[in-house]
């Protein structure tokens, strides 16, 4: 019984160890070190859309992982369900992420020459949020789509 | 600034495509999209940041794509955008870091049938 119960105790005071000492770097680092272009998720959206807002379309479809084990490598891919045409068109397609101290990952400006309102790329999450995509059509509106993604190690250092 | 030989390319899919298909255009560049955030775990000192800001996708020397990029994209990133395939032609894709750093890549646009 003793060893029993000592072993319990090591492991208890382990798993405290290995808890506690990686959240407290972090957090000290967090601190220091700002992001050079830091901007929030509201402030991104202001700018984007010039104060008006974005309404959630179905016709926006944004494919991500439900869980990211790696935060620093999370595929996204942006369809956009509309014609291609010389005065109707997607104009512009902006990726965001809620949670990182710079929200903006990539802002894609098309052409109709482009067939299809279509953007794939791999962003970086710092922690579990909300992958935005912003859609500008060519009539001045916006559109947008979001999804939560599940991050297990963040990866924005 | 220091002209580092960087290993990009452009990739096309499907293989095989003809006039009017609508095809994937790929740009892949290893880049390493640092944030400015990070510290060199020897030193203890702050990595500055280096990241592409700006590519463009030219069609015969036509832009017909471009994109803002930040330091919150992937290390080593890949852009994919769609083109509709108007014939014969020339694809070069452009890009600038926030460094100053520039370069490019080009590759033929050959539709069959």
């Amino acid at each position: 019984m003793k060893r029993r119960s000592f072993l319990k105790g090591l492991c208890a005071v382990s798993a405290v160890t290995a808890t506690m000492t990686p959240s407290l770097l972090s957090a000290e680092e967090k601190k220091k070190i700002q992001s050079p272009n830091a901007m929030d998720y509201k402030t991104a959206v202001d700018t984007i859309t010039g104060g008006k807002g974005a309404t959630e379309s179905p016709k926006v479809s944004l494919t991500v992982p439900e869980i990211a084990e790696n935060g620093a490598v999370v595929p996204v891919k942006v369809d956009v369900d509309h014609p291609m045409e010389e005065n109707n068109y997607v104009k512009a397609i902006h990726v965001l992420a809620k949670e990182n101290s710079n929200s903006r990952t990539a802002d894609v400006m098309l052409t109709p020459l482009n067939g299809k309102g279509f953007f794939a790329t791999r962003v970086k999450l710092a922690k579990t949020q909300e992958v935005v995509a912003l859609v500008e059509l060519s009539d001045g509106s916006f559109i947008s789509a979001a999804k939560s993604v599940k991050v297990t190690i963040g990866g924005c250092g | 600034m220091a002209e580092e030989k960087r290993r990009s390319m452009i990739k096309i899919k499907p293989k095989k495509y003809s006039v009017g298909d609508i095809i994937n255009v790929d740009f892949i560049i290893i880049h390493p999209m640092d944030t400015g955030m990070q510290k060199d775990k020897k030193t203890g000192n702050i990595i500055p940041a280096k990241y592409i800001d700006n590519i463009t996708f030219f069609l015969d020397g036509k832009p017909f794509t471009s994109m803002k990029v930040w330091e919150t994209v992937s290390t080593n990133p890949y852009f994919s955008v769609n083109l509709k395939v108007p014939g014969e032609g020339k694809i070069t894709v452009e890009y600038t870091d926030n460094t100053g750093e520039k370069g490019s890549q080009s590759k033929k646009l050959q539709p069959k049938g």
